[in-house]
């Protein structure tokens, strides 16, 4: 941009200032919205977290008597919690493994596909669980794992029609691998458009430089694809870590039944605040998760920087 | 770069049939739960449904249809997404725009202001406390007001303006005499309406499948949307499995709690999963470019 050509342009000083907020009103104007919007609702419930180190009281209000950090200490020593950090964690890594490479390799198979129709097909229909809400998928899910479901009526057709019909649902092991498995179908395809646009940026020549040079299919993704495309994969292995103290609560309360015993963070948050009145132990608990999620947010910036001389932010 | 080695087929063949197992797998629950909808209700708790119906009825959707609530329902979710929509992109365009200023005094602390809420959250139980104290408790409003800014979104239509209207385009119309206003409503907003129909659909399948907000904010029946309706239906079939469970261990007749689950059998609640998807199952493949569009904008960012 020619600063020199564009007569609208003004250097930064004091004379100018007013011009400036003469010049722009309409704009400020316009960003009113937003920024009160921001400033409401985003901004004025910040103090409710000095609720966390209160010990509430319904008719004191924000007069409750302080107890400093006791809140978050109980936390870090009541089992419930333990396990609900440690589910949270768990939950997380694990969809991590799974979740994370599966929309990359879906991609780099997708590439590979030469008829453009089926191409097309097979992308449009695997971004369609996307726009399913969690709680459609929920639903779906009991109809599917139901004694007369889908599932049942698979196993006996494999396995004869004298095996007992299982009530998957309620069967606490299965639980995990449920979630893993949900996280995966919803997400694999919408993943992919990601991995794909990158695909879709590598310079061609560089395969055939490595076809002259003796590469076989296998060789060239390995020395040419996934090489090109690695900054993308590293800023969203970035995101995705810097989000491990976060747990999908629309997905795990819909699972959540009375045979299953399974707490993560925003589940226990939501019960006991909610649900139960504990404002000071769930502000507490969900402060703690706030702050850890910004700093490895932090952290992973501070990283990203290092590695890609990029940052995320 | 032609390869034709004999386990490069091999690897073709083996790539289109897993990609129609994954075709599969997206598409095969879903078809499960439409065939249980239009299926008779007695005979779907028989098992055996794959993806037809085997005794086609439209009793379950006659059924749900007779429940006033659904069309309450129905009415509360259609209001909240096309006025929370509308308003959402109001703001985030707006935003947008004045945002492309370079020089604009107060940048950096605005651009900062927005940002920040995105790490430092308030949580659960602070944001409720203040809907109560301001009365969005059990008021329509509460679907309607708070979510407007969304930082992502605007930078993505940013980015959009930025790429497609060239400073030049803006500096001719200033010199012609238009002002800030006419130059949004005139030139920019007409050339943003492939990256606004794209942010439009985000926002409006958002507010279409949004369900925590109802349970989070709201009792009062008359304001539940069509996504907690369900979402309801869902767990109190959880309430009956239990009953079976137990009487399946402790011996006692479950022929009672079976006549029992007529209440909600499955059939009805995959009726309702039906009726609550079916907007984004009928516009989806059309609209589905704009969808993808968004996400490649954004990814150019990055």
């Amino acid at each position: 941009m020619k600063t020199s050509q564009n007569t609208h342009v003004l250097k930064p000083n004091h004379k100018n200032m007013w011009k400036q907020l003469k010049r722009d009103k309409l704009l400020y104007l316009l960003l009113a919205p937003a920024v009160i919007s921001v400033l409401f609702f985003q901004y004025l419930p910040l103090p409710g977290l000095l609720i966390a180190f209160k010990e509430y009281d319904i008719f004191l209000g924000f007069n409750s008597p302080w107890v400093g950090l006791a809140n978050i200490y109980n936390i870090f020593n009541l089992p419930m919690f333990q396990k609900a950090i440690f589910n949270t964690i768990k939950v997380s890594v694990l969809s991590l493994s799974i979740c994370f490479p599966a929309p990359i390799i879906f991609a780099l198979l997708l590439n590979e596909l030469k008829n453009g129709l089926f191409k097309r097909t097979v992308q449009t229909i695997s971004y369609l669980p996307h726009f399913l809400s969690w709680i459609s998928v929920v639903g779906m899910v009991y109809s599917f794992y139901s004694k007369y479901g889908l599932a049942n009526d698979i196993l006996i057709s494999i396995f004869g029609p004298n095996t007992t019909r299982e009530l998957f649902l309620t069967k606490q092991a299965l639980f995990i691998p449920n979630i893993i498995v949900l996280d995966v179908w919803k997400s694999l395809g919408w993943s992919s458009i990601i991995y794909l646009a990158a695909l879709s940026s590598v310079d061609l020549s560089l395969y055939e430089a490595a076809y002259i040079d003796g590469a076989g299919k296998f060789k060239q993704m390995l020395h040419v694809t996934l090489p090109s495309i690695a900054p993308t994969i590293i800023i969203m292995l970035l995101f995705r870590l810097s989000s491990i103290f976060q747990s999908n609560f629309e997905l795990i309360y819909g699972l959540q039944n009375s045979f299953i015993d399974y707490e993560v963070i925003s589940t226990i948050v939501y019960k006991y605040g909610i649900t139960r009145g504990e404002y000071s132990m769930a502000t507490a608990f969900g402060f703690m998760e706030g702050a850890v999620s910004l700093i490895l947010v932090i952290i992973v910036n501070k990283i990203s920087k290092k590695v890609m001389q990029t940052s995320i932010l | 770069m032609k390869d034709n080695s004999n386990s490069y087929k091999i690897f073709k063949i083996i790539n289109i049939i897993l990609m129609l197992f994954v075709v599969g797998i997206m598409l095969l629950p879903y078809l499960h739960v439409v065939a249980k909808a239009f299926n008779d209700s007695r005979d779907s708790m028989l098992g055996g449904i794959s993806v037809i119906p085997r005794m086609p009825t439209l009793d379950n959707f006659k059924l749900i249809f007779r429940n006033s609530q659904l069309f309450q329902s129905i009415k509360v979710t259609l209001t909240v997404v096309v006025f929370a929509t509308l308003y959402e992109l109001f703001v985030q365009f707006l935003a947008a725009y004045s945002l492309r200023r370079k020089d604009l005094l107060g940048k950096k602390i605005i651009l900062l202001f927005l940002m920040i809420p995105m790490f430092l959250k308030g949580g659960l139980i602070p944001t409720y406390m203040l809907y109560s104290k301001i009365g969005l408790l059990n008021n329509i409003l509460v679907y309607l007001l708070p979510a407007a800014f969304s930082f992502y979104h605007m930078i993505i239509i940013r980015t959009y303006m930025d790429s497609t209207i060239s400073i030049s385009l803006e500096e001719s119309a200033r010199i012609d005499g238009a002002n800030d206003w006419t130059i949004l409503t005139r030139i920019v907003l007409p050339l943003c309406k492939p990256i606004l129909a794209t942010i439009t659909l985000w926002l409006a399948v958002a507010r279409w499948n949004d369900w925590t907000t109802t349970l989070y904010y709201v009792t009062d029946r008359k304001l539940f949307t069509l996504q907690y309706i369900l979402m309801q239906l869902v767990k109190e079939s959880e309430i009956l499995s239990k009953m079976m469970e137990s009487a399946v261990h402790t011996g006692a007749n479950t022929a009672q709690l079976e006549k029992m689950s007529s209440i909600t059998p499955d059939s009805l609640i995959a009726a309702q999963i039906v009726i609550t998807t079916l907007p984004i199952i009928l516009i989806y493949p059309f609209l589905q470019k704009y969808f993808v569009k968004g996400v490649m904008v954004g990814a150019v960012k990055e």
